[in-house]
């Protein structure tokens, strides 16, 4: 298969601080992945350096089996940050000005991009009275004009309500299903689960997972769940998690826990056998945000 | 070079867009005409015929600057005296719309990813800002000659003037801002704040010519005693004293400046030659035109090697 994308050793360092540290992943022609990480991560810089807006201090990264920077990042649409447009300028005018800057794109391209996102009849106004959601749609609208084998977007869904984020999540797809490869950062984890195969995750500069999605949800659940109980005894509960080998946190009328995946389903039940008169059990959501703070709370901690 | 054919398309569609486009033009196209019209009415109704019209040098004076070809040169005069002058001013705001406004709207990420190859991308902006520059200055004769033109109907003007000689220096004086524009783009993106950018083009320049000169008059160069094989050789004293020669202000201008000789002559009417002092140089004198060409042209070459290189490694954040 083809690698519609290739970072080799991405390292970008500012000083002594390293924002990406030897960063490798290989990302194959139609593929749709996440890039997942906190904020200050390296997923911005990550992206950034992919599009060739700023040089590794090491390593390298491939767009189209060509080095970055080079002219296969023609080929590239992106979406990185706040999205940033001429205020003065309509938002039709904006698109205009950028399909001249890349060249080969035919004026009824503009429109069609437009339509797409539903921006026509806003397009004729003046960006500086644009909304964030209105801003963000005509930014995908631009990442699009010139027909991009490659997509790299940074937080697309950033400041949108649910109904625009639905909307950039369909058009998403809409892109995704010509072929392109797609590779979209967000901090709206949810809207990721829904739309990509594969994960790559980012914590402090080093990329600590790499693999499809129902394989950090599996690995996540190799980890530890965390549970909040509540009985008629806290005493007896308390003195119950201990004779079962766990370590309870009592606080006030509620005991908390840590427990393996292994036996999470089976806690209740067993605490229920134990003579334990349990009133409420609540466990953390086993969405993939909960994956992922698991996945990196786990890769933090000292060996 | 296709690339650069896009990106001049694309700023092209920019500039035309810019309200500021259209102040400069204004300023330069009817309010200095206009002006000038207004000055060369007063005086003609004013002096002519009056104790001080008894040679009649009053009529030679409104034809020498508000004439069609007298406004018309004096849109290239103009524009190269007062500080900042009026060419830097707008070299600076086209600096400023061109690189300035890519980091202040945060479009840099937005411009380098629709066009990567970033010499493409800084040379198609060099360009429209020449182009920019070369509309308004052909504007700006154009607008001087009709305004010139308007004048004839109600003054004791005409047509007459060396008006190939006046567009050479046009296409001079245009070609001698490619080095202020360079100068500018990299002030413009080198500063974090393109405001201060825009002030450092304005005053750099005539500040460092200033200090110099202030220097030279209270202390000046003195012959070198200690090494005084090596600094003779060197002859540093008399190169010092050169350095006006290079002054990057008295050489840009030299064009539009040198035709206040012809006016000073011919409205003095003692006659003799211009001082070769700093008014001298102020009024165009002491500089050749090979001599700032080539003056101008090694500017050019530092600044747009400075320009070009910054902008190829600068990262965009």
């Amino acid at each position: 298969m083809d690698h519609a994308i290739v970072a080799r050793s991405l390292t970008k360092r500012y000083g002594r601080a390293a924002a990406v540290d030897d960063v490798t992943f290989e990302i194959e022609a139609g593929e749709i992945v996440g890039f997942l990480g906190p904020n200050g991560a390296g997923k911005t810089t990550t992206l950034r350096m992919l599009a060739g807006l700023v040089r590794p201090t090491r390593g390298s990264g491939e767009v189209l089996g060509e080095r970055v920077p080079g002219d296969s990042l023609r080929e590239v649409g992106t979406m990185i940050e706040e999205p940033s447009f001429y205020p003065y300028m309509t938002g039709r005018d904006n698109l205009r000005h950028a399909a001249l800057l890349h060249g080969g794109v035919p004026g009824e391209r503009v429109e069609e991009v437009l339509a797409f996102v539903k921006m026509e009849a806003a397009s004729l106004k003046r960006v500086r009275a644009y909304s964030q959601g209105m801003r963000q749609r005509l930014a995908l609208a631009r990442a699009l004009l010139w027909r991009p084998r490659v997509l790299l977007l940074d937080e697309p869904a950033n400041g949108l309500d649910p109904v625009g984020i639905a909307e950039i999540r369909e058009n998403l797809r809409a892109v995704a299903k010509e072929g392109v490869t797609v590779l979209v950062s967000s901090h709206n984890l949810a809207e990721i689960e829904k739309l990509v195969d594969r994960i790559l995750a980012i914590e402090k500069g080093r990329l600590v997972f790499d693999g499809p999605l129902h394989r950090l949800l599996a690995r996540a659940e190799m980890l530890t769940y965390r549970y909040a109980l509540r009985a008629s005894d806290p005493e007896t509960l308390t003195r119950a998690l201990r004779e079962l080998g766990l370590s309870p946190e009592r606080k006030d009328e509620l005991v908390e826990v840590e427990v393996g995946a292994e036996r999470a389903d089976a806690l209740v039940s067993e605490l229920v056998r134990a003579g334990v008169e349990v009133i409420e059990a609540r466990r953390e959501s086993d969405d993939l945000e909960d994956a992922y703070l698991r996945l990196v709370q786990a890769d933090a901690r000292p060996a | 070079m296709s690339g650069l054919g896009n990106v001049v398309r694309a700023e092209l569609f920019k500039v035309v867009r810019k309200r500021r486009t259209y102040v400069l033009a204004g300023l330069w196209w009817i309010l200095l005409p206009a002006l000038v019209l207004f000055v060369g009415r007063l005086i003609h109704v004013n002096l002519g015929g009056s104790f001080v019209d008894e040679t009649g040098g009053i009529r030679l004076v409104v034809q020498e600057i508000a004439s069609p070809y007298g406004i018309a040169r004096l849109t290239l005069i103009g524009p190269a005296y007062a500080s900042p002058t009026f060419y830097v001013i707008v070299v600076a705001l086209l600096a400023a719309l061109l690189v300035g406004e890519e980091r202040g709207h945060a479009m840099w990420k937005t411009v380098l990813v629709a066009q990567p190859r970033r010499w493409a991308v800084m040379a198609g902006k060099v360009c429209v800002a020449m182009l920019a520059l070369g509309g308004l200055m052909l504007g700006a004769g154009a607008a001087g000659a009709l305004f010139g033109a308007l004048g004839t109907t109600f003054l004791p003007t005409d047509w007459s003037g060396d008006w190939a000689g006046l567009a050479w220096l046009y296409a001079m004086q245009w070609a001698f801002c490619l080095a202020a524009v360079l100068f500018a783009f990299l002030m413009v993106f080198l500063f974090k704040n393109v405001a201060l950018g825009v002030v450092t083009v304005f005053f750099l320049p005539a500040l460092l010519e200033g200090l110099y000169t202030l220097y030279r008059a209270t202390v000046g160069f003195e012959p070198v005693n200690r090494l005084n094989v090596l600094f003779q050789g060197l002859r540093l004293q008399q190169r010092l004293e050169a350095i006006p020669q290079y002054f990057f202000t008295s050489n840009l201008y030299a064009p539009a400046r040198s035709p206040v000789g012809d006016v000073v002559r011919a409205v003095n009417t003692g006659g003799g030659e211009i001082p070769q002092d700093a008014l001298g140089q102020l009024l165009g004198a002491g500089i050749t035109l090979p001599h700032a060409a080539a003056v101008m042209a090694g500017y050019a070459v530092v600044f747009g090697a400075l320009l070009f290189w910054r902008f190829s490694r600068q990262d965009v954040e």
